[in-house]
């Protein structure tokens, strides 16, 4: 709401449902507009409906909502629509664990609708990083006109800590149309890669689809025209990846073990760190809060200084590969994994930093 | 031997009085001591279609339809309907005829000069059969009188002298049959029907005010798809589709307005304008 | 006959659909419409899905939406909410609409928001080449029921009375007048006004069942009108129009009209609606 959210649309689900349950006390006092609609697919539609009337507007779900939400992620990707998406990650596949933290959507929030569209995804571990970085995601998607998703798990969803916010936060609207053009072309980019956006009922009359169109929005079966929206829609946001990037690094001067995690993950990474720095180990920590785009140049910075990257996550193995491609052959990576409903802790990761010393000492 | 019997056809369209002047004139005749029968179809008459009624009356009628060619006299209210049973009457008979003309929408086929098939008032036609032709304009005689609607009883007025009977009977029927109220009017009508002179013969109708053509057809050749729900809905078949696929303006002269076209293209590719306006485009 | 082409986004003419979809007529009939209410054209929002019928939305030069399968009710809600001064029309179909998009269209009727939506019913999916649908008569032969439909259909109008739309109506593509007159009635009714259009496909329901072409199709859809059948038979000599098992009759004009109280979301102000 700090961002100027006046919208929420959403469908209950654990271990998401909370964001609703407080939305629906917030907005109304706000000027805002709360409805629980039939189901994900609906409430990331009212949500894109919302939007096109003007609205800065979110939603909020959990695995087998945010499968439900994967066809209207893509929709306003195509049409270009703001919009934010929290994902409150958590057992899957299906049903899965409904109330067991997992990073098991890492993948699906970057590539889980289909076809090529650009993703941004934040990944906030703490309290008041989910306040910070939903701050930024509106930002973000009124910035690049595209979805931004909210990336965490049920950890992080379920605790309570006293947090500090800012008082006052930036806030970024979208671009609207020069008033009064003859020929208003919804879809035609300025220089950053970005159209103005023009609102349902602000005196524009256009069209949006999903399908491929051109700068009139309408239609197109061109594939010069198409080709080009494709690439504009990656390039609007990968040509400002380094703009949008943000990396956590702790402990990481002198670093020669890394510990890559994101979420919570990187809470417990962090602990470990400083017990393994306590008993003399030279570890640190790089945690991506933006996951996606991915941030390949700083890993592979890290990966350049140290001797080993442990790679951890509540998942089978969905970064790794990912982290794999920016280290390169720079640097000796140390895969940990768990997709049982349990976090990783501190504990765990003590010993994998310590059979990592031990080879490296054995080598 | 016994009297011959007579017969009279009365004809007119629907709304014109015709039954009721048909039930006056067996009426009378029944009052005179003849026997009498009667016969009438009025199925059309909503659509202003034809309305005719049989009188037969002598010593003893048995069949109430007058064979053809054996009338004494046929009543005609409206110009057309004249012609249509004018085989009726025998050889030296009469036609007492009214020069009203009301052209049936079957016959309207060219409403750009408003020309018909409408035939013209010709009371040559009557002559080679050596009929005694009447040729009235009872309603402007009725009008004068004060009520238009009483120009039937001008037309029996104008009969009443082919009859043989005696006017006392005419009246008493009139008198006895018309809508309580009209009595007086429609008898005054009767008497000056009695006396009523030959009509002037009029020039062809004119347009009716305001006319100036048929609606015009604009066609879209880049939106249209040629699926014919257009030329089969037209009521005027002004449009087709040719063996290419392209639509056609066919009859351009008799489009009436009526959209159903325009309303019913699926593909905005009909514009049916006012005869007035002027349609920049190139019609195929 | 007003100009509704100021209402077209000429440029993109001529549409996509076959010759002799009606959807067409549908669509100039709902101009009319609005230029009768004389609606500002910049605070018209036609809200569409996928499919045939969701394609009229294109061609009208208000603020359109093309969404995704089925969802239009959905997207109309989250706009008419976010600005409830648009007059949010959703134009789609029986397969999207019913199959794919049942659940947002029973909803949308449910929590009474106020939308208008025209669901165009012609009995077949036309867009992905003649497959049956939720309204497909039993015995439709159609690309994924070569022998024939042996699914019962749904009736469009039962369902959102049983959903509990404020307004139900149905009218048919061959009665453009009617149409126009219901579609102004149902856009100016507070609430859900919910509009099953019996609509024809004549290239794929048409060829695959032997009904004809579209105005063979329309001519046989006008018949089915048991409305005006009704109104025929109080003249003494109008026989009562039979209908077949293949075509029953169709209850045509207003089905239902009541007031309730009109969906705004949870909002401030007290106004929490229904």
């Amino acid at each position: 709401m700090a961002a100027g959210c006046t919208f929420f649309g959403g469908y209950p689900i654990t271990p998401s449902s909370g964001i609703a349950e407080q939305m629906v006390r917030s907005l109304p006092g706000a000027g805002g507009v709360f409805v629980q609609m039939e189901d994900e697919i609906a409430s990331l539609a009212a949500v894109i409906g919302a939007s096109l009337a003007g609205s800065k507007a979110m939603t909020a779900t959990s695995g087998p909502g945010f499968s439900l939400m994967q066809e209207h992620i893509g929709y306003a990707a195509m049409a270009e629509v703001p919009c934010v998406i929290v994902n409150v990650m958590r057992g899957g596949p299906s049903t899965g664990l409904p109330t067991s933290p997992s990073q098991g959507d890492v993948m699906q929030a970057r590539w889980g609708t289909h076809g090529d569209h650009p993703a941004i995804v934040l990944a906030p571990s703490s309290v008041g990083e989910v306040y910070d970085l939903t701050v930024k995601a509106f930002n973000l998607a009124e910035r690049f006109r595209t979805p931004v998703i909210v990336l965490y798990d049920e950890i992080v969803g379920h605790t309570r800590e006293s947090v500090t916010l800012s008082p006052s936060v930036e806030v970024v609207d979208r671009v609207a149309p020069d008033a009064g053009l003859q020929n208003f072309l919804p879809k035609a980019a300025q220089a950053n890669g970005v159209p103005p956006m023009s609102g349902f009922g602000d005196g524009y009359r256009f069209h949006v689809t999903g399908l491929a169109h051109d700068e009139r929005g309408f239609p197109t079966e061109d594939a010069e025209v198409a080709g080009d929206l494709i690439t504009r829609l990656h390039t609007k946001v990968e040509d400002h990846a380094d703009e949008i990037t943000d990396v956590e690094t702790f402990m990481m001067d002198d670093a020669d073990i890394a510990i890559f995690a994101i979420g919570i993950v990187g809470r417990s990474a962090r602990e470990a760190v400083g017990q393994a720095r306590a008993a003399g180990a030279k570890v640190g920590l790089i945690r991506p809060v933006t996951l996606w785009p991915f941030p390949s140049a700083e890993v592979a910075a890290v990966a350049e200084q140290v001797d080993t990257l442990i790679v951890a996550e509540m998942n089978l193995g969905q970064m790794i590969g990912e982290v794999e491609r920016a280290a390169g052959q720079r640097t000796h990576i140390v895969s940990h994994l768990r997709a049982d409903g349990e976090p990783i802790t501190p504990s765990a990761l003590l010993d994998v930093i310590e059979s990592s010393s031990r080879s490296e000492e054995g080598s | 031997m016994p009297e011959q019997t007579k017969g009279l056809v009365l004809a007119g369209v629907g709304g014109q009085g015709v039954i009721l002047a048909g039930m006056i004139v067996a009426d009378a005749l029944v009052r005179a001591g003849h026997d009498v029968k009667q016969s009438e179809v009025h199925g059309m008459a909503q659509r202003g279609g034809s309305v005719f009624s049989h009188i037969r009356w002598g010593q003893s009628v048995d069949s109430p339809l007058v064979p053809e060619a054996s009338a004494e006299v046929l009543a005609a209210f409206e110009w057309a309907e004249a012609l249509r049973w004018v085989s009726y009457v025998r050889e030296g008979g009469a036609v007492v005829a009214d020069l009203r003309t009301i052209v049936p929408p079957g016959a309207c086929r060219n409403t750009r000069s408003w020309a018909t098939t409408y035939p013209g008032v010709d009371p040559d036609l009557f002559v080679d059969r050596r009929l005694t032709a009447h040729l009235v304009d009872a309603a402007s005689t009725a009008t004068e009188l004060g009520n238009v609607r009483t120009a039937g009883s001008v037309i029996l007025g104008a009969v009443s002298r082919f009859c043989g009977i005696d006017q006392i009977h005419w009246e008493a029927a009139i008198e006895s049959l018309v809508p309580r109220g009209t009595e007086e009017v429609n008898l005054a009508a009767f008497r000056a029907g009695c006396e009523v002179g030959e009509a002037t013969i009029p020039v062809a109708p004119a347009p009716p005010e305001g006319f100036s053509g048929p609606h015009q057809i604009e066609i879209d050749h880049t939106w249209c798809k040629g699926c014919d729900i257009c030329s089969r809905v037209c009521p005027e078949y002004c449009l087709a589709v040719d063996l290419r696929g392209q639509l056609n303006v066919v009859n351009a002269d008799v489009c009436t307005g009526c959209h159903l076209c325009e309303l019913l293209c699926p593909d905005f590719a009909i514009s049916i304008h006012p005869p007035s306006t002027e349609v920049v485009t190139a019609v195929d | 006959m007003n100009d509704v082409k100021k209402y077209l986004r000429e440029w993109a003419m001529p549409h996509v659909l076959c010759p002799g979809c009606a959807h067409g007529i549908v669509l100039r009939s709902f101009l009319e419409a609005v230029d009768q209410l004389q609606l500002a054209q910049d605070q018209v929002a036609m809200v569409a899905g996928i499919g045939c019928s969701s394609r009229l939305a294109g061609y009208a030069d208000f603020c359109t939406l093309h969404g995704t399968h089925g969802r239009a009710p959905a997207f109309a809600t989250g706009l008419k909410l976010a600005r409830p001064e648009l007059d949010v029309v959703v134009v789609t179909g029986d397969g999207d609409g019913l199959a794919i998009g049942g659940n947002h269209l029973i909803h949308a009727a449910r929590r009474n928001i106020d939308i208008t939506v025209l669901l165009l019913n012609n009995s077949i999916y036309g867009m992905t080449g003649g497959q049956v649908a939720p309204t497909s008569p039993e015995g439709t032969v159609a690309s994924t029921t070569p022998s024939g439909n042996t699914e019962p259909p749904f009736d469009p109008c039962q369902l959102l009375l049983g959903a509990g739309a404020s307004y139900v109506a149905r009218v048919l593509a061959a009665t453009p007048t009617e149409m126009t007159k219901v579609m102004a009635d149902a856009i100016l009714h507070p609430g859900f006004a919910f509009i099953e259009v019996v609509a024809d496909c004549p290239e794929y329901f048409g060829r695959y069942n032997k009904a004809g072409g579209g105005a063979e199709m329309l001519t046989q859809l006008a018949g089915r009108d048991t409305g005006v059948a009704v109104q025929l038979a109080d003249k003494r000599f109008v026989n009562h129009i039979p209908s077949s098992e293949t075509a029953p009759g169709l209850q045509t004009g207003v089905l239902r009209r009541e007031t309730r109280p009109v969906f705004s979301g949870v909002r401030g102000g007290g106004d929490h609606g229904a």
